[in-house]
C-alpha cells in the first residue's frame, strides 16, 4: 500500500517533470554495514539536494528509514495474588524493526495527517499491517513505540533535517547495536503545500561478518555441533585451568 | 571494548562480562558451589537476554566443574557408582527440563516462572544455611562443640526397594533417593540454569547420608554431565546458546576460582558458609522485590519467535 504510493509519486514524477517543477537527488553515506566482533551500533548520513528549487518558500524534506519487518508480541503484566505477572498479549504482524523520521519541523505542520498516514511518516503512522489481540489493540502498539523509542530503535525526529545551504540538506541515522539484521529502505521525500512532488528510496543492508557471521550460521544449520562444540570448549577450558593451577601450586 | 555477542545480537562491554564470569568463579572456588544461581540473574540484570543467560550458564557451569574434578579425582574422593546413578537421573530431568523450558517461553511466564523459582529455592536454602552458620558460629564462642550428627537413624529412604551397595560412599541403600535427587537437579538445571550445586550437595549429606569427603567431588562429577547436555539441549531446542558470551564468562571463572580456592584455605568452614548464605539471601530478596514491586512499564515486548 505505501510502496505503492511511493511508486505511483516516483512515476507520476517521470510523467511530470516540467509541471512538478522541482526535482530531488539523493543517497547514503553507506550503503552496507557490517557487523564485527566491536560492533556497538553505527550512523549514517542520508544526504541529498534540490534541483531547481522553486523561489519561493523552502520545501519540506522528510526522511524515513525502515529496518526488517517482524510479528512483535507485546505482553501486559497485571497484578496477581501480589505478583506481576504476564496477563494479556497482543500480537502486531508484520512491524519495522526499526524505525526512523527526521523533519525540519513538526510533521503535524507539514502534511495532514491522511498524507502522513498514506506515506507512512511518523510514528502515529507506523501500524501492523493486522492484529492478533482480544482487546484493543491501540494500547498495545502504543506501548511497542514507547518501548522502541527507549531502544532507540525508533526515532522521530523533527529538527533531523539539517539544510546546509538553500538546496543541500543531511540528515544523521543512528543504528544502535540491537537493530536487528537484515534490508533497511531509506525513503526521502520532497513535500510543499502539503503535498508529495518527489521522492526517492534508496537501500541498505546490515549483517553480520567474519567470526559473528559463521557463529551464527552454526548455531542457526548445525545447532547439534555448535551445542557438541560449546561443551568441549567448556571441557578444555576447564581441564587447561585444572592443569594451570596444578603447575602454580 | 565492546564486543558483539553474535546469538543475543547485542553488544556488551568484555570487562563486564569476563569480570562477571571472575567474580562467580572466584566465589565458586571459595564456597564450593558452581555460582550458577548468582550468575544467570547477574547476567539477567545485565541486560542480556533471560533465555540465553540460563543456557549460556550451562557451559560456563560445565567448565568450572570440570575444572573441580579434575581436583576431586587426583584426591580419589569420588563415588562413581552414585554420579552414573545420579546423572541417569540427570539426564531424564534435562529432557523434562528443557521441554517444559520451551512450553514456558512460548507462553510468555519464562521470566515469571525462573524469578519464582529463585526466590523460593534461594530464600529456603538461604534460610536453612543461614540458621546452621550462625548455631555453629554461636556454638563455638560459647566454647561447645557442635553438635555430631547421629549415624545410623533410620529414615524413611531405608524402606524402599531395589537397594544397592555404594562402596565409596559406604552406604546399602536404595537407588530411587539418588535417582530422584538426578532428576530434579537435571530439571532445575536446564529451567533455571543453575549447576545444582547447592540443593545436590545439602541432599547427599543430609538425606543421602553421604560422607562429607566424597559428597563435593561426586556432585561435580553429575553436574559436569548434565550441564553438558543441557548446553547441547538449550542449542539444539532453543538456539540460546552463545558462544562469544560463554568463551568470555568460563576464561573469567578459570581465573577467578583459582583465586578463590586460595582465599579458602585461609577462613573458617562457618565463616564460609555464614559468607554463602547472606549472598543467597540478597540475590533472593532482590528477585523478590522485583516481583511484587510495580513494574516501570506494565508492557513488554517480544521480536519474532513462534
Amino acid at each position: 500500500m505505501r510502496r505503492l504510493a511511493v511508486l505511483t509519486v516516483l512515476v507520476a514524477g517521470l510523467a511530470l517533470p516540467a509541471s512538478a517543477g522541482e526535482n530531488l537527488v539523493a543517497g547514503l553515506s553507506q550503503d552496507s554495514i557490517e557487523i564485527t566482533s566491536s560492533y556497538n551500533g553505527t550512523s549514517i548520513v542520508v544526504f541529498g539536494a534540490l534541483e531547481r528549487p522553486g523561489d519561493d518558500a523552502r520545501p519540506d524534506i522528510v526522511v524515513v528509514v525502515r529496518g526488517p519487518e517482524d510479528d512483535m508480541r507485546v505482553r501486559r503484566k497485571s497484578r496477581v495474588a501480589g505478583i506481576w505477572i504476564n496477563s494479556d498479549r497482543a500480537i502486531l504482524h508484520a512491524m519495522p524493526a526499526y524505525y526512523f523520521v527526521a523533519s525540519a519541523r513538526p510533521l503535524g505542520q507539514i502534511a495532514s495527517t491522511p498524507t502522513l498516514r498514506r506515506y507512512g511518516l511518523g510514528l502515529a503512522a507506523v501500524q501492523p499491517r493486522a492484529v492478533t489481540a482480544t482487546g484493543d489493540p491501540e494500547p498495545f502498539r502504543k506501548a511497542l513505540i514507547r518501548h522502541q523509542l527507549h531502544a532507540g530503535l525508533y526515532t522521530e525526529t523533527a529538527s533531523g533535517v539539517q539544510f546546509l545551504s538553500g538546496t543541500l540538506f543531511r540528515v544523521r541515522v543512528t543504528l544502535p547495536a540491537a537493530a536487528p539484521r537484515g534490508k533497511y529502505v531509506a525513503e526521502i521525500y520532497l513535500l510543499r503545500d502539503g503535498a508529495v512532488v518527489d521522492a526517492r528510496t534508496s537501500e541498505l543492508s546490515i549483517d553480520q561478518t567474519g567470526l559473528e557471521r559463521r557463529l551464527f550460521d552454526f548455531a542457526q544449520f548445525d545447532p547439534l555441533g555448535y551445542g557438541v562444540s560449546t561443551v568441549l570448549m567448556a571441557v578444555l577450558l576447564g581441564w587447561l585451568s585444572s592443569l594451570a593451577f596444578r603447575r602454580m601450586e | 571494548m565492546e564486543i558483539y555477542l553474535p546469538i543475543a545480537e547485542m553488544s556488551v562491554h568484555w570487562l563486564v562480562i569476563v569480570g562477571l564470569g571472575g567474580a562467580i568463579g572466584f566465589l565458586s572456588g571459595l564456597l564450593g558451589v558452581g555460582g550458577g544461581f548468582l550468575l544467570t540473574p547477574l547476567l539477567i540484570f545485565a541486560g542480556i537476554p533471560s533465555p540465553i543467560a540460563v543456557a549460556t550458564t550451562a557451559s560456563h557451569i560445565t567448565a568450572s566443574s570440570m575444572s573441580g574434578a579434575i581436583a576431586q579425582w587426583r584426591k580419589r574422593a569420588i563415588d562413581l557408582k552414585m554420579a552414573a546413578i545420579m546423572t541417569l537421573g540427570g539426564i531424564a530431568g534435562s529432557i523434562m527440563g528443557v521441554w517444559l523450558f520451551g512450553v514456558l517461553s512460548r507462553a510468555g511466564q519464562m521470566d515469571l516462572m525462573v524469578s519464582i523459582s529463585y526466590v523460593i529455592l534461594l530464600g529456603t536454602i538461604g534460610g536453612l544455611m543461614l540458621n546452621e552458620s550462625v548455631r555453629t558460629l554461636l556454638a563455638a564462642r560459647r566454647g561447645a562443640a557442635a553438635p555430631a550428627r547421629r549415624s545410623g537413624q533410620h529414615l524413611w529412604i531405608h524402606g524402599l526397594p531395589f537397594k544397592t551397595r555404594f562402596r565409596a560412599s559406604g552406604l546399602y541403600i536404595s537407588v530411587i533417593p539418588p535417582l530422584g535427587v538426578g532428576v530434579a537437579v537435571g530439571v532445575l538445571s536446564s529451567i533455571l540454569g543453575v549447576g545444582g550445586g547447592f540443593v545436590i550437595v545439602p541432599a547427599m549429606i543430609y538425606l543421602l547420608r553421604m560422607p562429607t569427603n566424597v559428597v563435593m567431588g561426586t556432585s561435580l562429577v553429575q553436574i559436569i554431565f548434565v550441564n553438558a547436555l543441557t548446553t547441547v539441549l538449550q542449542a539444539v531446542d532453543n538456539h540460546a546458546v552463545d558462544a562469544m558470551l560463554a568463551l568470555l564468562l568460563i576464561v573469567g571463572g578459570v581465573v577467578g576460582a583459582q583465586f578463590g580456592v586460595r582465599v579458602a584455605s585461609r577462613l573458617r568452614g562457618e565463616q564460609l558458609r555464614l559468607l554463602l548464605a547472606l549472598l543467597v539471601l540478597a540475590v533472593a530478596v532482590r528477585l523478590l522485590f522485583g516481583l511484587v514491586a510495580r513494574p516501570h512499564d506494565l508492557y513488554s515486548v517480544m521480536v519474532g519467535g513462534t
